[in-house]
């Protein structure tokens, strides 16, 4: 490969290529269109949630409960309270023709696992939340990358003038730790930034004027300087930016129809608002986020970042189950089964799963082990974790990968984040070696230099 | 084209036709030294512009017409201050203008502003937790004031690298080295992480950190690219990035005080002395208001009960967290007695006595009663303690379980219990819903000896209060933190586990005009390493320091630089367009004491900059790009730029420089992690330049981030300038512009009555309305009122672009 040539005459040679590596062009090439995922939902359970106690059944913690590490096996945890292993809280269960184990706390999503691809033997490079939320999300464990989102964005382009192309919904209960950042796109071109979609009173920030403006007088300044524009533009003949600027004019107009027209949820049968959870206190708002999900797909929204879950405070209100690993993940699974469940099968019944990526992560897995003696809580592991994905292209019902006996390491075909990005990518057409932006000195790569396609895992 | 398609053909024809062009030199060009060229006779008396048209008549092109005087005034404006002229200004020629900006405060801010994208300047640590970097902002400063002062570069260098080092005691030396720790940093990784080899690789990235803003900065290379091997594409081998790493081995983020001991021990003594008077000032205070202060907030806190008869009674307690703090105490045994849960049962998540956890996860079934409490016995914590805090589980607090009547209890025997405190005494700063006590209310109360001893208790008390404000506080900055000094290590691929061979500070190799080594030892102090360094970048043998700084300026000036990669002159990155007229400029520069300023003079003095922003179809056709400089390439306000631009107009742009940080923000979260949202509140507080806001990592910046203000976590040699339909958004919708239309349209009422459109063309664009534009405003205004016409103004390519 030629960009693996090192120094000598290979750099000369590139030398003389001039400045095409420091060019970007606005849309990569390389965009495999025979690939049938056309848009993406990602659904980010931020703080770590515990893959042995939902979707990664250890039968051996039951075995070994109450005992130490030891030697090679000794676990270091991040805040170095060691425990002992403690056996999940909860029951589990076999389900779907798969035979998948789901713990208690999902039953509903129980229901849908043979449309689920399991990747048992995810690894994160960082134990710490910080590096760890920023590598799931931008491929590097610093701040100030383009999130994955940004990059398909980038990479696939818009398929509807009237909305963002990249659509982020947070937990209502609060923005995620590290916030923005995790959406942001870095060094791409702003139009490829996560726009956050709001409850139904304002989609979109400054989606519309304040009170005092009526729509006649915000129609009427927009002809104003649409006319003011076009003299304008007549005296600068030939100023694409300046076009350019007038078109952004007209999609923020169309935008401010058509953003309303996605929140506005009248149209939903009873059945579908029960389905989601909308009904009941606990599912409610997550419930309108995965509704709203769906709605955007409709619409042609290429790419939606879900949270479920959002920053620590006191308390916490994501994953973060360092205390009574029971009690918060009874919480939080309440919140997120039936209204994740129903997207699903709301996907699939309507087609939808069929050019749709799902794809369900968290940053870093829990240990097998109690944090601290005869305590609840479970630690941060970034050594082995589960993630799933739905959709086209996709072997369904599997269960790839694997844990050792505990759920502390990857042991079996160890998926890298790296690895998970680069099949994600290719999932939806685009080659992770070629989907890159010239920054600073570097063609950037949402993998780095890193990740492999998990090839098993594509049917 | 795109890297990837780049065949082996093509680079089979490239090596060949580089092998023909420069048969003997191997040295990639940013490694030579800049020749001492001339420029081309017979094109042009200004030496820049006999370089731009040399080369633009090699492609049949030539420069454009000289751009119209209010079009150069509008650009020379935005461009060095950052700020739109005054009408007056229009009236100003040329040359006097370049002077006169130059001398401006508002120079410096707009420059230094530059410099903070490059080296990417934030006010919080960035990451999970994006602490505040309070005393940070002195760098801020300190760059400003470079520019201001015309600071010669290769000072300007040496400062930021070892400040500290070169004048230990002075504030603004140490400020300088903000430089180095500018960029984010992994608090958590740092300092809570148990996992060894996790905090060993955070150690690295924090010199790699240094390394790399040093490097990418002075001399626009990637030198972190040789961190896990030799560099792909440059000449530059593993080792040579683990000797820098060397240099800094002695510094870490972090704030210090700079001010000597003796200051900061005098001050705590004023301080101390002045506080006690405010206390004894507060206890007489307190005995005047107390009583009457009780009596009414008692009556407050049971018509606040009232207001919940539906509910049952409760102390208003803080439906989440409460704390409560009394006298130091050790004891043996520790209980909560709780005698009034709202609900049916008691619960609490945790309770904490002083940092140790004395409970969690504790629930009382049993019903609880008033004369038959529920105890929770609470952990012992080792020596003594003077705060309870505890927590419920906020989610089933709002329907039950939350204690509202308890006391802690102490015993030595565990059979003798005595009351610590109570929820009568609890921290009553959380509650919620509390109607507070209006001091209007107090005063009402008293009698008229009391109400005049009160007020001069109070006049006394604001006096001590702005004493003690007055008082200089000893100066901390936020810049290099000495650290242990540790040895280097050249690593096996980059990873801290395994070390190859132990290397000493030094530079890069590949710049041979200078020793790469520093002659250093590993017995060497921070101040040798740091310093041979910085001499080694401010050096006039160094080949890329004067050619990087010029390249930045000029981009600045035209929107493209000769390189138009300003922090990249390695192989990935662009080739000069025009190398003779880089190499002049940096041998111009060198032999010009380095002086920035002189520079602009220089840039700005030429036709190249003063030509016509105007399309011509046949040039853009031949460089569609202009990276030949045949015209003025026109440029939309940057985010700063902009907003600046609309307080300036309205009248409101509060110039006061310098200081820290005055922007408000909204900060969610506690313990662990903060988001930090741009506050829609638009007043006074926030009209000072944009440049002076608290600059956040990974906030929620609404305007600035959809006009491309880069998030300081990244390096910005160069903004991306984006068109968005967000953006549109943004400009026509947000509160912010819509206020400024308003107090826009109140100036044109106040200062141009009689023909307000004409006031607001000249004010936004220098130039007098055209027949049609009248006609539009006048129909527009039949039903529509000035402010929404000044929003639309606002929103104009004519006021969003500087032709």
């Amino acid at each position: 490969m030629l960009w693996r040539a090192g120094g000598g005459l290979a750099g000369i040679a590139l030398a003389a290529l001039e400045a095409r590596a420091a060019t970007n062009t606005p849309r990569p090439p390389h965009r495999d269109f025979s690939a049938r995922a056309k848009n993406i939902i990602m659904v980010f359970l931020p703080g770590g949630i515990s893959h042995v106690d939902t979707l990664d059944y250890k039968p051996a913690l039951e075995k070994h409960h109450g005992q130490e590490t030891r030697g090679a096996n000794t676990i270091t945890p991040f805040f170095g309270r060691r425990g002992t292993v403690m056996k999940s809280p909860f029951t589990f269960r076999q389900y779907g023709q798969s035979g998948q184990w789901v713990s208690e706390i999902l039953p509903h999503l129980g229901g849908v696992v043979d449309d689920l691809t399991f990747v048992h033997s995810c690894v994160a490079r960082s134990n710490a939340h910080g590096p760890a939320l920023f590598q799931m999300s931008t491929g590097f464990i610093f701040q100030g990358f383009p999130s994955i989102g940004s990059w398909v964005s980038y990479g696939l382009g818009s398929e509807n003038d009237n909305l963002p192309s990249f659509v982020v919904l947070p937990d209502r209960r609060g923005l995620p730790p590290c916030g923005a950042a995790l959406w942001g796109n870095g060094f791409l071109p702003a139009a490829h930034q996560g726009v956050i979609l709001g409850g139904a009173e304002m989609p979109i920030a400054d989606l519309a004027p304040p009170a005092p403006v009526s729509a006649r007088q915000q129609a009427a300044s927009y002809d104003l300087l649409s006319a003011l524009n076009q003299d304008h533009l007549h005296h600068h003949e030939g100023e694409d930016a300046l076009a350019a600027r007038i078109r952004a004019y007209e999609l923020a107009a169309r935008m401010q129809l058509s953003a309303p027209a996605v929140t506005d949820v009248s149209g939903e049968s009873e059945a579908t608002r029960e389905m989601y959870g909308l009904n009941r206190p606990e599912t409610r708002d997550f419930g309108w986020n995965c509704l709203m999900a769906r709605r955007l797909i409709e619409k042609g929204v290429r790419c939606i970042q879900m949270y479920n879950g959002g920053h620590f405070g006191e308390p916490r209100v994501n994953w973060d189950g360092h205390e009574d690993l029971r009690a918060n993940h009874t919480k939080n699974a309440r919140v997120l089964d039936q209204p994740l469940a129903a997207l699903l099968r709301d996907l699939k019944q309507r087609g939808l799963l069929d050019e749709t990526l799902v794809v369900f992560t968290t940053e870093f897995g829990r240990l097998p082990i109690s944090e601290g003696l005869g305590e609840g809580g479970r630690d941060h592991n970034p050594e082995g974790f589960t993630s799933f994905l739905a959709g086209p292209g996709l072997k369904k019902g599997l269960r790839y990968g694997a844990t050792d006996e505990l759920g502390y390491k990857a042991v079996v075909n160890p998926v890298t984040v790296y690895d998970l990005h680069a099949t994600v990518l290719q999932l939806l057409g685009l080659e992770h070696t070629q989907l890159s932006w010239y920054h600073n000195g570097v063609r950037r790569k949402l993998t780095d230099v890193h990740g492999h396609v998990v090839k098993d895992l594509l049917a | 084209m795109q890297p990837g398609a780049i065949s082996f053909l093509g680079l089979a024809a490239a090596l060949l036709l580089t092998a023909q062009e420069e048969p003997a030199r191997k040295v990639f060009w940013a490694f030579r030294a800049p020749a001492k060229t001339t420029p081309a006779a017979g094109f042009a008396e200004h030496p820049i512009d006999a370089f731009v048209l040399a080369k633009l008549k090699t492609k049949g092109l030539a420069i454009s017409p000289r751009a119209a005087g209010r079009e150069l005034t509008r650009r020379l404006h935005f461009d060095l201050t950052g700020l739109p002229p005054a009408p007056a200004d229009f009236d100003t020629p040329y040359e006097e203008t370049i002077k006169k900006l130059l001398a401006s405060p508002r120079y410096g801010e707009r420059w230094g502003r530059h410099w903070l994208d490059v080296v990417r300047f934030g006010e919080t640590d960035g990451g999970e937790h994006n602490y505040e970097r309070w005393h940070a902002w002195r760098y801020r400063d300190y760059v400003i004031g470079a520019f201001k002062e015309d600071k010669p570069y290769p000072e300007f260098i040496r400062e930021q690298i070892a400040g500290d080092l070169l004048e230990p005691g002075n504030p603004r030396m140490a400020a300088a080295t903000g430089f180095l720790v500018a960029g984010p940093w992994d608090q958590v990784s740092a300092e809570l992480n148990k996992d060894k080899i996790m905090v060993m690789t955070a150690r690295l990235d924090e010199l790699d950190d240094m390394v790399t803003t040093t490097f990418h900065t002075f001399q626009a290379l990637t030198v972190n690219c040789a961190r896990c091997h030799n560099h792909k594409f440059d000449p530059i081998p593993a080792k040579d990035f683990y000797k820098l790493t060397a240099v800094f081995r002695g510094v870490t983020f972090g704030t210090r005080t700079v001010a000597p001991a003796a200051d900061v021990a005098a001050y705590d003594a004023r301080v101390k002395r002045l506080k006690q008077e405010l206390g004894a000032l507060q206890q007489a205070l307190g005995k005047i208001e107390n009583p009457v202060l009780a009596r009414l907030q008692r009556a407050r806190y049971e018509a606040f009960d009232r207001a919940r008869a539906a509910e049952p009674r409760r102390i208003p307690l803080n439906p989440v967290f409460n704390r409560n703090q009394f006298a130091r105490r050790e004891a043996a045994h520790w209980r909560l007695a709780i005698s009034k849960v709202q609900g049916k049962r008691a619960k609490l998540a945790e309770v904490r006595l002083g940092d140790a956890v004395a409970l969690r996860n504790w629930t009382a079934e049993a019903e609880v009663k008033d004369d038959a409490p529920v105890y929770a016995p609470l952990a012992a914590p080792p020596g003594a303690v003077s705060e309870v805090r505890w927590w419920t589980d906020a989610a089933t607090a709002q329907r039950d379980g939350m204690p509202m009547v308890y006391r802690l209890e102490a015993s030595a025997d565990g059979t003798a219990w005595t009351e610590i405190c109570s929820s009568l005494d609890h921290i009553r700063s959380l509650e919620l819903d509390l109607p507070a006590v209006s001091p209007v209310d107090v005063a009402a109360q008293l009698d008229a000896a009391s109400a005049a001893e009160r007020a001069r208790l109070l006049g006394e008390m604001a006096r001590v209060n702005r004493a003690i404000e007055a008082e200089p506080e000893p100066a901390k900055v936020y810049g290099a933190k000495p650290a242990t000094l540790t040895s280097a290590h050249l690593l096996d691929r980059g990873s801290v586990a395994k070390p190859v061979e132990e290397v000493l500070p030094g530079a890069l190799t590949a710049v041979s005009q200078m020793p790469p080594d520093f002659g250093l030892t590993p017995q060497s102090t921070d101040r040798e390493r740091r310093l041979a360094l910085a001499d080694w970048i401010a050096s006039p043998n160094n080949p890329l320091t004067a050619r990087v700084m010029v390249n930045r300026v000029w981009a600045y000036h035209f929107g493209t630089g000769l390189v138009n990669t300003p922090s990249d002159f390695g192989v990935m990155g662009d080739r000069p367009s025009h190398p003779e007229l880089l190499d002049w400029l940096a041998v111009w520069f060198m032999e010009n004491g380095w002086s920035v300023k002189k520079l602009h003079r220089l840039i700005l003095t030429s036709r190249a900059y003063q030509q016509s922003s105007a399309v011509n179809a046949e040039a853009a056709a031949v460089d569609s790009d202009n990276r030949l400089y045949w015209r003025m390439t026109p440029r939309r306000l940057d985010a700063e730029s902009l907003r600046d631009a609309m307080l300036a107009l309205s009248g409101n742009l509060r110039l006061e420089a310098g200081g820290g940080p005055s922007f408000p923000l909204q900060k969610r979260g506690d313990r662990g992690s903060y988001i930090y949202k741009a506050l829609d509140n638009d007043g006074p507080e926030v009209w000072r330049r944009a440049v002076y806001r608290f600059v956040v990592r990974g906030g929620e910046r609404i305007m600035m981030d959809s006009f491309d203000c880069p998030d300081p976590a990244v390096a910005s040699p160069q903004r991306t300038v984006s068109n968005t339909a967000v953006q549109a958004l943004t400009l026509f919708n947000n509160q912010f512009v819509l206020r400024q239309s308003g107090l826009l349209a109140q100036r044109l009422t106040r200062e141009h009555a009689a023909d307000p459109v004409a006031g607001a063309y000249r004010l936004l664009f220098g130039r007098a309305p055209r027949e049609t534009e009248r006609r539009r405003a006048e129909t527009f205004l039949r039903d529509n009122s000035l402010e929404l016409y000044c929003r639309v103004l606002l929103n104009t390519n004519e006021f969003v672009y500087v032709p």
